[in-house]
């Protein structure tokens, strides 16, 4: 019966990636001061985890197709091909970010009666990004070599594992950004 | 050269515009609660692995879908055996999941002197019921999409996650304040 085969193949991943949520979580928990004293914090947090979420995935899976394509493979990595998905993901996240710190201003003021700093909320989640855009990136392309050089097929491996860390590092990256923002603006 | 950053981008821009768009609902959802969430910072730290896992459940019921549909294993039929094997299967590793995830967030918390403000029993029972009610709005969300986008003749692995995430989101966060609500907190 394959639903068997689902439960012991999905469930141990399903509770791992839950582990990753609760640690992301906690860095949450952490900055309860943080989304008090800013106001229009806590509504980026949904938004960037799901960009980082969906433009580190889909980088991992085309870096998959391309190594299934036989453009890339552990000898030879850095190539063309790897720089062009580089810069496209890294363009899309400033991109997005950008679009994300706009919106939540726009919503907030047009939901509730407060004003955050459009300027603060904007950086903050720039810099956020950025940070976990370049850091996920270096981290996928970790992840692959070593799925390469073992010669296991990426797509079973890079989306569970970016699912896991992804939130962690994004989540620690809004903290950070928010602290460094709050501080100097 | 098959990979250009233009490409990523220009593909990539208008569903990320979208997916963030929605996302601000669950944002702003989490704003107009912000004074619970702080009061009961245990639900703050639930938020990502509730939506996380409930993201993961979806999409992996979407994959297995998508392949039996492609493979013929599974017809496009709402009283569809094996997709019903699929569907009891992921609310089982959904109770399982949140269960496990509940009592662990309840210790974190209570080990790292997080104010707690609810027992364990009410705590296990709120992310229990939350699970379950976003274990069957995913599936079924899919369940639609698989089915429909290869109704289309489009491929569902390129649909099922970023739908399946967005939907999850801003539904676990919905579902979270309507047991907070209910439990009376």
């Amino acid at each position: 019966m394959f639903a068997k085969e689902m439960l012991r193949q999905s469930l141990p991943l399903l509770i791992f990636c839950g582990l990753g949520g609760v640690v992301a979580g906690s860095t949450l928990g952490v900055m309860a001061n943080l989304l008090e004293s800013i106001p229009g914090l806590i509504v980026i947090i949904p938004a960037i985890i799901a960009l980082r979420g969906n433009i580190s995935t889909t980088f991992g899976s085309r870096l998959g197709s391309a190594y299934h394509l036989g453009v890339i493979d552990a000898e030879n990595m850095w190539n063309g091909e790897l720089k062009q998905n580089i810069i496209g993901s890294l363009v899309l996240s400033f991109l997005v970010s950008i679009t994300i710190g706009v919106l939540a201003y726009v919503t907030t003021i047009a939901f509730f009666d407060i004003s955050p700093d459009p300027v603060k909320l904007i950086i903050i989640v720039l810099i956020a990004g950025v940070v976990s855009g370049v850091i996920l990136t270096m981290l996928t392309i970790g992840i692959i070599f070593a799925v390469f050089k073992r010669g296991y097929d990426p797509d079973n491996i890079t989306g569970p594992a970016l699912a896991t860390f992804g939130d962690i590092i994004t989540m620690l990256s809004i903290f950070g950004s928010a602290m460094i923002v709050e501080v100097i603006l | 050269m098959i990979y250009s950053w233009k490409k990523i981008v220009r593909y990539g821009l208008p569903l990320l515009t979208l997916c963030v768009l929605i996302e601000m609902f669950a944002g702003q959802i989490l704003q107009g609660g912000q004074n619970t969430l702080l009061k009961i910072p245990i639900f703050l730290i639930s938020i990502p692995a509730i939506n996380g896992v409930g993201g993961n459940i979806g999409s992996i019921l979407g994959a297995r879908l998508a392949s039996g549909l492609h493979v013929g294993s599974i017809t496009l039929d709402i009283k569809d055996k094996k997709m019903h094997e699929n569907l009891l299967t992921s609310l089982l590793m959904g109770i399982i999941t949140y269960a496990v995830l509940a009592i662990l967030i309840y210790y974190v918390a209570s080990f790292s002197g997080v104010t707690m403000g609810i027992g364990l029993i009410e705590f296990v029972f709120v992310l229990l019921a939350v699970g379950v009610l976003l274990v069957c709005v995913v599936s079924v969300a899919s369940i639609f999409t698989a089915f429909i986008s290869f109704k289309k003749g489009a491929d569902p692995d390129d649909f099922v996650a970023p739908v399946v995430t967005t939907i999850g989101d801003t539904m676990g966060i919905i579902f979270l304040f309507l047991l907070i609500g209910a439990v009376g907190i």
